[in-house]
């Protein structure tokens, strides 16, 4: 397994974690806190682009001169290893450091951006940070911090059917980085497992989308729902309570449309939606409104989670 | 003193390729040497006898043939300077790299002057050396017991020469034993694969020059002069196969049961077992691992053949030669979750499915599932681990899976023609005669669809195969019984494990590399090791048999020939070395090794590189044949004649390099008269001191060429970057040095890279005056 740091970490913010599930953000803080995580936020970062990027809104350029700006936000504050806690913003960050590095032309063309706009002091040396030393997703430091989550338990969540998703811009865009098998991601699973719980394992679906692809939520709806409808019948076919992600964009297609799906679908789904950082939170005794953020969920998480039972 | 030298120089006319261009009577004048012949042939056989009256009428020392190139006879004349050492002779290319390659029958004279006077200083730095001649021990260690291995002992046996196989397994046989039926692409129809292999089998058994080591590993390897002692460790077989009979009554007795390799799993077999029916030594074998020394078994056999207790025994072998036929193993299917093998045991392997039709097999023959019934429909996916760019796949192709699937699809057909098959591949690769096998197949019904599955899932009873059919642009899902996987075959454990003992190069796929894929095939990087089968890249039988004796054609001319080479080789002096072993770390050729508390350079393998000098704290080792200062001598006798207002370019190749240099001649183009080819054993050899001592003496330019292939290419390439950075400092322009690839077919590319050299050359030259 690559070297997966403990400091010098710029947490970096997303924009549909802020927005849309803000408990997945206070859920990573509070678990980071409790592993002795040495990291920091920074309120000059700014969103990735990605959203953006992939409805052709903007283009390499564009995302790579945010990138790098970025990159150099963290590089200033000494916390040049960059976490994310969406996927999309983990494969942007991941392929604007290595376009960066690699690519003389697109480097040289940014920078001249910069020295254009007076903002010189953004240029971009080449390999000033690494595509797998640098770049992470919170799940890369929780797995590093395996030991450590087995230590903090406090509530026992194994009677629930569990189940995980894994989001494609973590596992099937930079194979190399990818940590516990993206034929066959288990990531998920090991870090649940970590929390004293199992896992369903293996399931029908289990490595396909989530659906959105982006813009295809809107322009396509059919398709992507079809595609979460796949995933969300062979979730209930295993009887799953509740699935963990690890993307903010996953998390909305299934929490937001699950009711919509169920009335597609002429079906009931029960599944609730819960990031990993969330889970691990709660077995470590987050707060359900202040760290979790429970009420910035669709699918309510009391219809699955009603009490809790403390491990012995 | 070695000025004093008396040398003759001998002109060929070459039936005027030479004379008619260069000024062989200006030639002659001007050259300052004890004896100067001419003559109109010199290759031919009167060569030989003017040649040697002249040595001895002038009691000449050294000699110069000013004529083709070295290339073409250089051995000729060595011969021919007889009494006097093959090596104190030297040769001027005043054809291929002078009359062939100017027209300024002026400028092509004084040219050959050059050369001729280059040789002359050169040849006078010459020692008497002696060639070296190799001879390799007969005996051959053959490694692995398949196919392969089996076919290269046969070659090598018939032809008298004592082998050893060394099999890992407790049978000899390989992948072979248990492939069921087997095809040849003439004959459209299966036939039972040991029914052949059965024959050979025999023929080794009753081969007294073959020794057969079973359940046994090659675990240490040492090289030295040609011959290898290995260290062959034999793990017990708990029964003696002297003793045992094979009646099978241990087997009986014995309540132990475990999966059977040999089945693939699929069926259950005793802790005391059989191979398999066939299986070499007769005899039976006790699995330690699972046995519970309940010593029923031993209590049974009448023979008293069994031994329950044993240890491991290391056998040493001295061999000449080594030939790796470790072949390979199939694609772990953990890789790959999504066709759910783990998980379905109707999920099966080609390999599994050869098993189930073998009449051998677990089902004796009948196609049939896990809960016994003839499966309705039997979907087989192609390309399961080949052809796939992701990190955990292969991106080769593996080759035999096309056909193996089109035969088992037959088999199925034939067993049980209401059974619909269905192959989902990328391509069909039925190459030559197996074309006619693949429509052969189509018209017994089995059904292709282009498309490589991206899961298996089961439903209800049945499994769903999804897929996309890439010709119609659909997603389908194709309801299946039975899944068959057509896995990837890759190196076996025994393949890397080798590759690392007997430090041959592998490729970036694990498998044996060939020293040259194209014409040198079965030789590895290392002398005398060679391969076959398998171990070297997916081959089905036929291939693999003829590789196999390909290699035992290798190890006879290893054998019956002997090895001579170049006596330019490096030598240690004992009494400085103190084995620091920085030698052995820097020989790319890995031709050094510490033997008997001393360094010993393997003159099969040592190039005459002289990377080793470099390091040697203690000076203690040399290259022989005074290679260095050859060089200088000949940069010397280049440069002493030179003209002010002449340009002079010095040209360093080696044996490709100058190869390619001569095809320019030979190809009648040109480049500029103030190039000066200088061949030399290695580029390398060529040190910052020669380049330096160039350019101080009157050189303009000094180009040096390697071709990209030579282990020494990077050195060689930050060498002469280094020396330009040196020459920078110096205030020197570094411009003056080109480093270049060479290619011996890319001769009009190295033509053009000398014309733009010497141009340059010219330009900083006007420049600087």
């Amino acid at each position: 397994m690559k070297n997966v740091p403990d400091s010098n970490i710029l947490l970096f913010r997303s924009c549909l974690v802020s927005v849309e599930y803000p408990g997945v953000e206070s859920s990573t803080k509070f678990v980071f806190d409790k592993l002795g995580v040495d990291y920091e936020i920074s309120e000059k970062q700014t969103c990735c682009t990605g959203l953006g990027h992939y409805s052709d809104v903007f283009t390499q350029i564009d995302t790579s001169a945010i990138g790098a700006r970025n990159f150099k936000i963290a590089k200033n504050l000494n916390r040049p290893n960059l976490v994310m806690m969406c996927a999309t913003c983990y494969a942007i960050n991941k392929k604007s450091v290595k376009l960066l590095n690699k690519n003389d032309d697109l480097r040289n063309e940014i920078n001249g951006l910069f020295e254009d706009n007076g903002l010189k002091h953004l240029t971009y040396e080449k390999n000033d940070l690494l595509p797998t030393e640098n770049i992470f997703h919170v799940v890369d430091i929780l797995y590093g911090k395996k030991d450590e989550i087995e230590k903090n338990i406090k509530y026992d969540l194994s009677e629930y059917k569990i189940a995980t998703h894994h989001g494609c811009h973590y596992c099937k865009v930079h194979y190399e980085d990818t940590i516990a098998g993206f034929r066959d991601p288990n990531i998920l699973d090991e870090l649940v497992e970590a929390c004293g719980c199992k896992t369903i394992g293996w399931y029908d679906h289990k490595r396909a989308t989530c659906g959105t692809g982006f813009r295809q939520r809107y322009s396509n709806p059919d398709l992507s729902f079809t595609a979460t409808a796949d995933k969300m019948n062979a979730l209930d076919e295993e009887d799953v309570e509740i699935l963990i992600h690890l993307c903010p964009n996953c998390h909305i297609q299934f929490d937001r449309y699950q009711h919509l799906i169920s009335k597609r679908e002429n079906k009931n789904y029960k599944a609730i939606h819960l990031n990993i950082a969330q889970f691990i939170a709660i077995v470590m005794g987050g707060d359900f409104n202040k760290v979790i953020g429970v009420k910035s969920h669709t699918v309510p998480i009391d219809s699955i989670i009603k009490e809790l039972k403390e491990v012995k | 003193m070695r000025d004093d030298l008396k040398v003759g120089v001998f002109l060929c006319e070459c039936g005027g390729n030479i004379s008619d261009v260069i000024d062989l009577d200006r030639v002659r004048e001007e050259l300052d040497v004890e004896f100067v012949g001419q003559f109109e042939n010199l290759c031919s056989l009167n060569g030989r006898k003017i040649i040697r009256d002249a040595i001895f009428d002038h009691d000449l020392d050294r000699v110069v043939v000013a004529a083709c190139s070295p290339i073409s006879h250089e051995k000729t004349f060595q011969d021919y300077v007889k009494p006097l050492n093959p090596y104190l002779m030297d040769m001027a290319n005043i054809r291929e790299q002078c009359s062939w390659v100017h027209d300024d029958s002026k400028k092509a004279t004084n040219k050959a002057i050059t050369l001729i006077n280059a040789s002359i200083e050169k040849v006078k730095q010459s020692d008497a050396v002696d060639p070296i001649y190799c001879q390799t021990p007969d005996e051959v260690a053959i490694i692995g017991g398949g196919i392969a291995g089996m076919n290269a002992a046969l070659s090598l046996a018939r032809q008298g020469t004592k082998v050893t196989i060394i099999e890992q397994s407790p049978s000899i046989g390989g992948h072979m034993a248990k492939i069921g039926k087997v095809f040849s692409p003439v004959k459209i129809a299966e036939e039972c694969g040991m029914c052949l292999l059965n024959p050979i089998l025999n023929e080794l058994v009753w081969n007294n020059n073959i020794e057969v080591l079973t359940n046994a590993k090659v675990i240490e390897a040492e090289r030295r002069a040609g011959t290898y002692n290995l260290i062959v460790e034999q793990s017990p077989r708990y029964v003696d196969i002297e003793k045992c009979i094979a009646c099978g009554k241990c087997a009986q007795v014995c309540e132990v049961e475990v999966p059977d390799d040999w089945n693939d799993g699929l069926s259950t077999r005793k802790a005391i077992y059989r191979p398999f029916g066939q299986s070499y030594p007769e005899s039976y074998v006790i699995d330690m691992e699972n046995c519970t020394k309940c010593g029923e078994c031993f209590r049974e056999c009448n023979m008293k053949a069994i031994k329950l207790r044993g240890k491991n025994e290391r056998i040493p072998l001295q061999v000449g030669s080594i030939i790796v036929a470790t072949g390979h193993k199939l694609f772990d299917m953990n890789k790959r979750p999504e066709y759910g093998y783990t998980r379905y045991d109707d999920v099966i392997t080609q390999s599994e499915l050869g098993r189930i039709t073998g009449v051998n097999g677990p089902t004796k023959g009948k196609l049939l599932k896990s809960n016994g019934e003839v499966p309705k429909r039997v979907v087989m996916i192609q390309c399961v681990g080949s052809r796939d760019e992701k990190p955990d796949g292969h991106k080769y192709c593996s080759k035999i899976c096309c056909t193996v699937a089109l035969k088992n699809a037959n088999i199925i057909k034939h067993k049980n023609p209401d059974t619909d098959v269905v192959v989902c591949y990328t391509d069909v690769r039925t190459p030559g005669m197996f074309e006619k096998y693949y429509k052969h197949t189509q018209e017994n019904e089995v059904r292709f669809i282009r498309g490589r599955p991206g899961e298996v899932v089961k439903k209800g009873d049945s499994f769903i195969v999804r897929t996309e059919d890439t010709l119609k642009g659909e997603f389908i899902e194709i309801e299946a019984d039975m899944v068959v996987l057509s896995t990837a075959m890759e190196p076996s454990d025994g393949t890397i494990e080798i590759a690392e003992i007997l430090n041959i190069g592998t490729t970036e796929d694990g498998f044996i590399k060939e020293s040259h894929p194209k014409i040198k095939p079965v030789t590895t990087d290392v002398q005398g090791v060679f391969v076959c089968g398998t171990a070297q890249d997916p081959k089905d039988i036929t291939e693999s048999i003829m590789q196999a004796t390909a290699s035992a054609s290798k190890v006879s001319e290893y054998n019956y020939g002997g090895v001579e080479i170049e006596p330019f080789i490096a030598e240690i002096d004992k009494e400085k070395c103190n084995l620091c072993g920085d030698c052995i770390q820097r020989c790319k050729y890995k031709a050094m090794s510490i033997q008997n508390d001393e360094i010993y350079i393997d003159p099969m393998a040592c190039t005459g590189c002289g990377k080793c000098l470099i390091g040697c704290a203690h000076k203690a080792i040399t290259v022989n044949g005074n290679i260095d200062e050859k060089i200088t001598a000949t940069i010397k006798g280049v440069l002493s004649k030179k003209q002010p207002d002449e340009r002079t370019i010095l040209v360093f190749l080696d044996n490709i390099g100058y190869t390619a240099a001569d095809n320019i001649g030979v190809n009648r183009l040109s480049y500029p008269e103030s190039i000066h080819i200088i061949k030399v054993i290695s580029v390398n050899r060529v040190r910052p001191k020669h380049i330096k001592y160039a350019l101080e003496n009157g050189a303009d330019g000094v180009f040096i060429g390697e071709f990209p292939g030579d282990l020494m290419y990077d050195e060689v390439e930050r060498k002469v970057q280094r020396v330009k950075k040196t020459l920078e400092e110096l205030n020197e322009d570094p411009e003056r040095i080109a480093f270049s690839k060479v290619y011996i077919p890319y001769f009009t590319g190295l033509a053009r890279k000398l014309i733009d050299f010497d141009k340059q050359i010219q330009e900083l030259n006007e420049a600087e005056s």
